[in-house]
């Protein structure tokens, strides 16, 4: 029987059939190398464009002397929390496609619809020319081609700080304040970065949907406060609630911009002592998990709610606020305690134009944000809270010693 | 006992000195001009290591003199440039790896003073990673217990093992031994292929499937169980199993098995007390390969595990899971900084050393075995 299996063996050698495996599975990992060298590729302009921005001071140096000629047009980068990521990503993924003003949808007017905060623009340059243009870019009046490219990275809050004030990438996006997220006094913040806020983010509480179905549809505060600090276990231990079933915390991962204002704004401290079943990083984790286990409680941003992730209402020192943006108060209010900024940090540069912390190219990507096109678009539409009007011709205001 | 140390050192002196002639007779040998190039080449390939050590950007300018000199050495004189290239090769990859060591453990310090711990008045560094169960990198008191994730480790290889062990085994022992040539043809190499599936495949069907079909069926809170993961990263493991000590198994001399036939014995006899123990060095270095990818699996646990240091209770409850060396760096190493940054490299320490001892036994026991059976397997 051996040696059957010997000359079988012969005819289709193991080894033969495993260089044959190995060939297959060197051609599956080349088209895994090949988009994973697009990576590398991308941290590689990552690379450059760090050296173009030095580049570019020069060639800004050149543009005092000369007083005329583009502006420093290399890649503008950012990178940072998956909770600014979509209004980031948004932001630069209209701006890179540099829409022309009949293109109804994503920027101008036509006879089918224009966009959002369009009367306050009404202009017939492109979309990216014509933030651009405020801040003395030459319009290229060509889609796709937008006076400089834009790419936003997704890693972390903490991380997308670090990168920013390493000189990694242009502009840090946090969920987080940078003194929480990197244990800094707050002035070394006004020493070293700029703080550009574009929208908020509530982090409603949410519920599985067997607890909303039990009936839960508000919690206060301090009860909240019992669940995520593990002074109760089961739902019908709090007041009011008849459901008996294990409560299933679901936190966010130690130490990020999530976990971090969630503790200041609902513990009471930034340090405040959590008993949590699991901790999830990314919001699609937290949404996943609540949607297929019962008894879940979980806080994310409210761009990750669905007909199986319910937001509650919540009852801070007898104010009660509602999911319902028609209620007289709102977890999209200001005044929401679990309501944050969201930041994209700029680094101040000793070449930026009158030390504002902002080169051309950030003040003119940012200003795109800052109006209610942006605000409707980039913000609202990702389920975040756009900035009252003050704050926004606040922030437009400091961008105005910049504009050409 | 002066004079074995004396005979030790002139043995050492004589062993010196003979590598000094050697040397000396390479030398004369060579022509000066290889020597040069020889010279050169070493040179500029250690200056443009030191170069990158300290990111210096004239890197480039050794490395380049080392690129042109293996250029005309490879052409001029092919043996001798051979020679020190793959003599560098090696020096540098043993160089790369040491350096690698060096910088976990470099970076682990801060943590393990932190964790000190006073025994008798004497005060233990990192002894209070492994005496405290606590782990909070926030709330004070900040702690960054490892014992938690030491005992998620186990708990998951635990599981895993028996998981891969006895399958693999019997796996192995049915397709070298007793399956017909045909379906050996077939399976083995179909075993070999699950190999190759990516982790997160498992993680994913994990997290979304059995995760809480589990915590259904058995009533739990929530998702995330060492049993399940244990479970998966023993069926990731199966394959590598099967694939080594079928191997070993086949390798068995038919000399020795025709021996034990002829002598009357049946097939189940021969592979019992013939073809297993002599396969024995081969077999369990086929189940601690396994358990070394149990505990090197970070993925499946990452995704499957609730992420939350802290022992189950009781200790051998399987129905919670909590963390594992390996998924305590995937999941934090974003969002970590300071001493939690120090605490991950701590478990990579852990993972390192733990790694490092399995190697060094499945060396032993094949040593051993070689021994006792005269190096014929």
């Amino acid at each position: 029987m051996t040696q059957d299996s010997a000359r079988l063996s012969d005819r289709v050698s193991r080894r033969k059939f495993l260089s044959t495996t190995a060939v297959l599975g060197a051609a599956g990992l080349a088209g895994c190398g090949g988009s994973s060298d697009g990576g590398s590729d991308g941290s590689a302009s990552d690379g450059s464009s760090g050296d173009g921005s030095s580049d570019g001071s020069q060639a800004a140096e050149g543009d005092t002397e000369t007083a005329t000629g583009g502006s420093d047009t290399s890649l503008l980068t950012a990178e940072g929390s998956s909770t600014v990521y979509p209004i980031s990503n948004k932001g630069s993924s209209y701006w890179n496609s540099n829409a022309p003003p009949s293109d109804g949808e994503y920027w101008g007017s036509n006879e089918e619809g224009s966009v959002p905060g369009w009367d306050e623009i009404e202009t017939d340059m492109l979309l990216a020319d014509y933030f651009a243009s405020q801040f003395g870019f030459e319009p290229t009046e060509q889609r796709s081609q937008a006076p400089f490219q834009t790419t936003v990275g997704l890693s972390h809050s903490g991380t997308g700080c670090q990168a920013v004030v390493d000189g990694l990438v242009d502009i840090g996006n946090s969920s987080g304040p940078i003194t929480a997220e990197l244990g800094w006094s707050e002035e070394k913040r006004d020493n070293t970065v700029v703080d550009n806020v574009v929208g908020r983010d509530g982090q409603p509480v949410v519920v599985s949907k067997d607890v909303s179905d039990a009936g839960v549809s508000q919690l206060n505060g301090d009860q909240i406060r019992q669940i995520f600090q593990g002074e109760v276990d089961n739902w019908n231990e709090l007041d009011g609630v008849d459901y008996d079933k294990e409560i299933y915390v679901i936190g966010r991962a130690e130490g990020s911009g999530t976990d971090t204002s969630f503790r200041l704004n609902m513990l009471g401290d930034a340090d405040a002592s959590m008993e949590v079943d699991t901790r999830q990083g990314q919001n699609q984790q937290v949404a996943q998990l609540v949607s297929q286990n019962e008894g879940a409680i979980a806080y994310m941003a409210l761009a990750f709610t669905s007909d199986q992730v319910l937001p509650i209402a919540i009852d801070f020192e007898g104010t009660l606020y509602e999911p319902d943006p028609d209620a007289e108060h709102t977890i999209f209010d200001s005044d929401y305690p679990l309501n944050r900024d969201l930041h994209m940090y700029t680094l101040i540069e000793e070449d930026n134009p009158d030390g504002g912390g902002r080169d051309r190219r950030e003040a003119a990507f940012m200003n795109m944000f800052l109006t209610q096109f942006g605000q409707t678009v980039f913000v609202e539409q990702n389920n975040y809270i756009p900035l009252p009007t003050s704050d926004l011709e606040e922030f437009r205001s400091r961008l105005e010693p910049l504009k050409e | 006992m002066p004079t074995v140390t004396d005979g030790e050192r002139t043995g050492l002196q004589t062993r010196a000195r003979r590598q000094a002639e050697r040397f000396r007779d390479f030398v004369d040998d060579t022509s000066p001009e290889a020597l040069v190039t020889m010279t050169v080449i070493a040179v500029s390939l250690l200056a443009a290591f030191v170069g990158f050590l300290l990111v210096s950007s004239l890197t480039v300018v050794p490395f380049a003199v080392f690129l042109l000199a293996s250029g005309y050495g490879w052409f001029r004189h092919q043996e001798e440039t051979a020679l020190i290239l793959t003599l560098t090769t090696t020096v540098s990859t043993l160089l790369i790896l040491g350096l690698i060591i060096v910088f976990i453990f470099r970076e682990s310090i801060p943590v393990v003073q932190y964790e000190s711990a006073t025994v008798f008045g004497v005060s233990v560094p990192g002894l209070r990673m492994f005496v405290e169960t606590r782990w909070d990198a926030v709330a004070s008191p900040v702690r960054y217990s490892m014992a938690p994730m030491i005992h998620g480790t186990v708990m998951v290889t635990v599981i895993a093992t028996a998981v891969a062990a006895p399958l693999g085994v019997s796996a192995a022992l049915f397709l070298s031994e007793i399956a017909p040539d045909v379906v050996r043809e077939v399976v083995k190499p179909g075993v070999e292929i699950l190999a190759g599936i990516p982790s997160i495949v498992y993680g994913f069907i994990g997290f979304t499937v059995l995760g809480p079909w589990a915590s259904d069926q058995f009533d739990l809170s929530g998702q995330g169980t060492y049993l399940f993961v244990g479970v998966v990263v023993g069926l990731m493991a199966l394959p590598t199993v099967v694939s080594v000590a079928e191997d070993a198994l086949s390798s068995v001399p038919e000399s020795m098995k025709s021996g034990s036939l002829a002598v009357g014995t049946t097939d189940w006899q021969t592979m019992t007390s013939i073809t297993l123990p002599a396969a024995f060095s081969g077999v369990s270095a086929a189940v601690l390969l396994g358990v070394g990818r149990a505990i090197g699996e970070t993925m499946a646990a990452t995704v499957m595990l609730r992420g939350v240091p802290r022992l189950t209770e009781p200790l051998m409850n399987v129905f919670y899971g909590q963390e594992t060396l390996t998924s305590l760096i995937a999941r934090n190493y974003g969002e970590a900084d300071g001493l939690q940054l120090d605490a991950l490299f701590v478990a990579g320490v852990i993972l390192f050393v733990t790694v490092l001892g399995i190697s060094i036994g499945a060396q032993y026991i094949e040593w051993r075995m070689r021994r006792k059976l005269g190096g014929e397997v």
